[in-house]
């Protein structure tokens, strides 16, 4: 089981955001993508689902450019992750369109990959974004 | 993010065994009939199990599978890691191709995950899931029972 490489690159991007934006001083597509070392178009379409998502805000225009739709940390690694991933339950069982019709509710093995489920959520939910800079900025200071 | 096939039909293959237990070794054919699966892919999914030594085969008109150790005895976690590898959310990468900022969301995210899900997955036993599917397969069986009658 793993995270898509958007999830990936979607949560180092809102980090990144979170490092080098302010309310007051947005950061332009371009620097990100420089940084993080991807290409325009791909970045903005993760931006989008970010936008979408309520994750971070945009502004077109000459000072345009991404900023945090709130403060760092009161954006958890879930809510990066969940407004990409196209997909975050692990199993189709446990969604609203589940797939599977055999004893669905009573099925044991569902349990198992509802716990996991369920532990994957608590964990990312514990993490904020502002965690993560905390973390990069001790990191710099050690190096 | 999605448990593979393997792993799904891996944990139905073993539950199905364990709450079978009483008539192993169960020929392949008996699992993939109640379990809904292909020959093929269960045999696949079955040898996987086999070499991590959690299942044995026995040739001959009276073969099958059976479990090689008590169900207690067998984790979720360990079934995980003999279908597809130890639970890893991301691809592990060497640290000197990361930046500060990959490090360390990978501190703080990915291996918290990698240990948070372990943790639990090893807490789980077969034994534990296979009771559970036992009961409600009993209660199921009732239910239409009672339903039956009712018809009647």
């Amino acid at each position: 089981m793993r995270i898509s490489t958007k999830g990936i690159y979607a949560l180092e991007i809102v980090a990144d955001l979170a490092m080098h934006s302010t309310e007051d001083s947005w950061e332009s597509l371009k620097n990100i993508a420089n940084r993080r070392n991807l290409s325009e178009k791909y970045l903005e379409r993760i931006m989008k689902g970010l936008k979408d998502n309520g994750v971070v805000v945009s502004v077109r225009g000459a000072y345009g450019g991404y900023c945090l739709a709130k403060n760092a940390e009161e954006i958890t690694a879930y809510d990066v992750l969940a407004a990409v991933e196209d997909e975050m339950i692990p199993v189709s069982c446990l969604g609203e369109k589940g797939e599977c019709d055999r004893n669905n509710g009573t099925c044991a093995v569902q349990e198992v990959w509802q716990q996991l489920w369920e532990r994957i959520q608590k964990t990312t939910e514990k993490v904020t974004l502002q965690d993560i800079v905390d973390e990069v900025e001790k990191m710099n200071n050690e190096t | 993010m999605k448990v593979s096939k393997k792993a799904r039909y891996g944990l139905r293959a073993l539950v199905d065994l364990a709450v079978h237990i009483q008539e192993c070794p169960v020929p392949l054919v008996e699992i993939a009939k109640r379990q809904e699966m292909s020959l093929n892919y269960l045999e696949q999914v079955l040898g996987a199990l086999r070499k991590a030594g959690i299942v044995k085969s026995m040739k001959g008109p009276k073969g099958g599978y059976s479990l090689d150790k008590e169900p207690k005895e067998i984790t979720v976690e360990e079934i995980l890691a003999a279908v597809e590898g130890k639970f890893c959310i991301v691809e592990k990468k060497e640290e000197k191709e990361l930046d500060a900022l990959q490090r360390a969301i990978r501190k703080l995210v990915w291996n918290q995950i990698d240990e948070d899900v372990i943790a639990l997955l090893q807490d789980m036993t077969l034994a534990e899931i296979a009771d559970k599917a036992s009961e409600s397969e009993k209660k199921l069986k009732t239910e239409s029972g009672v339903d039956a009658n009712r018809e009647m």
